[in-house]
C-alpha cells in the first residue's frame, strides 16, 4: 500500500523531478564556467581577494533555485489532489488518513532533499578543486539557508494547496512568504550559522501545517 | 434486514440556506437505493456527509455501523466510491491506475477491470485525462468492479453521459448487483433508465424527503390524472399534487384511486372527462417535485 502511494506521487512528479535535475545541473555548470571566466579575467589573486574581502557570492543563481524547486514540487504534487477534490479519492483509500498524508509529505520532502543534497554536494565538491577548504566551508554556510528554504517552500506550498478555502489560502500564502523571507536576509557569509537550528526547527514544525489543512478539508469547509 | 447505511436526524445549512432538516433514511443490505432530486437539493451533500467529507450541523450517519467521520480503513475498503463526474486520478494511464489501486484491496479482480475496458477503444497507455466523459465513466466503473466492494456509493453517475453510456453503465451495474448481492446507494438528477436499476427510491425536495418508497410501488400506484374544468385554480392537498393547467386540460398527480381523486377535485369545482395514466419513473418524479 505504501508503495502505491509513492507510485502515485512519482507519476505526478516525475517530469518535474527530471526538469529540476536538468535545471540544477545546468545552473551548476554555468556557475563553474562563470567562476572560471572571472578567475581568468580578474586573475586568481584578485578573485581570491574579492571572495575574502568583498564576500562575493559564488553561486548567486542558487539563491532562489531551491525555493522555486520546493514550490514547483509542492504544486505538482498537491494541485491535482485539490482539482475536482480528488483528495477525497486519496483519503478514501483503506489506509489511515494521517499515514497517507505523512507518506505524501515524506515523499516530496525526500525528493526535495535528494535534489538539494545532490546539488549542494556537487557544488561543494567542484569548489573543493578550485579553492581552499575554508572557502568551501564559508560557501556551504552561505548556501545552507537557501537550501533549507527549499524544504520550507515545499511544506508551505502543501499547506496552501491543501487548504480548502480561498480566503484562508491567500492568508496562508502571505504568512508563508513572510516566513520564507527570513531565509533570505542580506548578511555576511556565515552570519546565518547560529540561526540555522531555528530555521530547521521551523521546517520540522511546518511539517504539521498540511495536516491542519486536510482536517479543514474533511470538515467540508468551503 | 440489516441496514448498511443509517442516517439519523441530519440537519445541514450552507450559510442561511437550509439543505435538510432532520433527514432520516436507511439503506438495507442487498438493495439498490436511488436518491433522486433536482439540482441543488443536496444529493452530493449527503454523499459527502456519509463519507466523512462534510460535518453536518447535527445528526449522524453510520456505514457498516461506524460513524461517518471515523470510518476505519477496513470499512473504507468495503466501500466503492464514485465521485460526481467520474473523477479519477487522471494523470495515470489505463494500466497505471489499475496497478495503483490493486495493492489496496485484497479481493482485487484485475480481470473485471480489463473485461470492461475491452469495450472501449482505448490503448492501455492512454492517459485518463485524454478520455471522453463516457470512457472515464467506464474506467471508474471497472475500478469499482475490480475492488469488489460490499457497498457502492455513486454520486450522480449519469452526469455527462450520453444515453448509450448511461444505459451501458446501468446494465453493468444491475448485473453486478444482482449476481454478487451488492448494496448500492446512488444519487442522480437524470431519472431516465433509473427504473431499470433501483429497488427503492428516495425523492428529495428542497429541505426534506418527499417520498421514500419501493420503485415498484411508485410505478404501480402513482398516476397522472387529466381533466377539464372551468375553475382557475385547485387547492393543493394531501391527495393530489402539482395540479396545473397544460393547454386546455388540467393535470394532477396522485397515489389515490380515480374515485378518490374525482371526489377531491369535485369539491367546489365542476370537472369532466377525468382520465388516468400510468407513469414512468421520470414522469412520477416530475409529478412529485413539479416541473420547475
Amino acid at each position: 500500500m505504501y508503495q502505491s502511494i509513492v507510485y502515485k506521487e512519482w507519476i505526478k512528479t516525475q517530469k518535474v523531478i527530471w526538469l529540476l535535475l536538468a535545471v540544477f545541473l545546468g545552473l551548476g555548470i554555468y556557475s563553474f564556467m562563470k567562476i572560471a571566466e572571472d578567475v581568468r579575467l580578474t586573475g586568481t589573486a584578485a578573485y581570491w581577494e574579492a571572495i575574502i574581502q568583498k564576500d562575493i557570492s559564488l553561486f548567486p543563481f542558487f539563491k532562489y533555485a531551491p525555493l522555486l524547486s520546493g514550490f514547483l514540487l509542492g504544486i505538482t504534487q498537491y494541485l491535482p489532489e485539490l482539482q475536482y477534490k480528488r483528495l477525497k479519492l486519496t483519503l478514501h483509500l483503506p489506509l489511515n488518513e494521517n499515514r497517507i498524508l505523512s507518506l505524501m509529505l515524506l515523499y516530496g520532502f525526500s525528493v526535495a532533499g535528494l535534489l538539494q543534497f545532490l546539488t549542494l554536494s556537487g557544488l561543494l565538491l567542484g569548489l573543493s578543486f578550485l579553492f581552499t577548504t575554508e572557502i568551501v566551508y564559508v560557501v556551504f554556510w552561505k548556501l545552507l539557508p537557501w537550501f533549507i528554504a527549499g524544504w520550507a517552500a515545499y511544506l508551505l506550498t502543501a499547506w496552501v494547496c491543501l487548504e480548502p478555502l480561498w480566503k484562508r489560502r491567500i492568508s496562508n500564502m502571505i504568512a508563508g512568504i513572510c516566513v520564507l523571507s527570513f531565509f533570505f536576509i542580506q548578511s555576511k557569509s556565515g552570519a546565518y550559522q547560529p540561526f540555522i537550528p531555528y530555521l530547521a526547527t521551523f521546517v520540522l514544525i511546518a511539517f504539521s501545517f498540511p495536516f491542519y489543512s486536510v482536517m479543514r478539508f474533511k470538515e467540508g469547509i468551503q | 434486514m440489516e441496514p448498511l447505511i443509517q442516517c439519523e436526524d441530519i440537519t445541514h445549512y450552507y450559510g442561511n440556506r437550509l439543505i435538510y432538516k432532520n433527514l432520516n433514511f436507511e439503506v438495507q443490505k442487498g438493495k439498490i437505493l436511488g436518491l433522486l432530486g433536482k439540482n441543488g437539493t443536496g444529493k452530493t451533500t449527503i454523499i459527502n456527509i456519509l463519507n466523512g467529507y462534510l460535518k453536518p450541523q447535527s445528526g449522524i450517519c453510520r456505514i457498516f455501523g461506524e460513524r461517518m467521520d471515523k470510518l476505519s480503513p477496513q470499512t473504507k475498503g468495503r466501500i466503492g466510491l464514485l465521485l460526481e463526474g467520474h473523477i479519477q486520478h487522471s494523470y495515470f494511464n489505463v494500466l497505471q491506475i489499475e496497478r495503483y489501486y490493486s495493492r489496496f484491496f485484497p479481493r482485487w479482480k484485475k480481470e473485471a477491470y480489463f473485461r470492461l475496458l475491452e469495450k472501449l477503444r482505448v490503448s492501455h497507455k492512454q492517459k485518463i485525462s485524454t478520455m471522453s466523459c463516457g470512457q472515464r465513466s467506464q474506467v471508474a466503473l471497472g475500478l469499482l468492479f475490480a475492488q469488489d466492494p460490499d457497498l457502492l456509493i455513486l454520486d450522480d453517475f449519469s452526469m455527462g453521459l450520453d444515453p448509450g453510456y448511461r444505459r451501458l453503465f446501468v446494465e453493468y451495474l444491475k448485473e453486478y448487483a444482482a449476481s454478487e448481492d451488492k448494496t448500492i446507494f446512488l444519487t442522480s438528477h437524470i431519472i431516465q433508465d433509473m427504473e431499470m436499476l433501483i429497488d427503492d427510491c428516495i425523492i428529495l425536495d428542497y429541505g426534506k424527503i418527499l417520498l421514500h418508497e419501493p420503485t415498484d410501488y411508485i410505478l404501480k400506484n402513482f398516476r397522472r390524472f387529466t381533466f377539464s374544468a372551468s375553475s382557475d385554480a385547485f387547492a393543493e392537498n394531501q391527495i393530489v399534487r402539482n395540479t396545473g393547467k397544460t393547454g386546455n386540460r388540467w393535470e394532477t398527480y396522485s397515489f389515490a384511486s380515480i374515485g378518490d381523486v374525482r371526489a377531491v377535485l369535485s369539491v367546489n369545482n365542476e370537472i369532466s372527462d377525468l382520465k388516468e395514466e400510468t407513469l414512468s419513473l421520470e414522469d412520477a418524479f416530475i409529478g412529485l417535485t413539479g416541473k420547475y
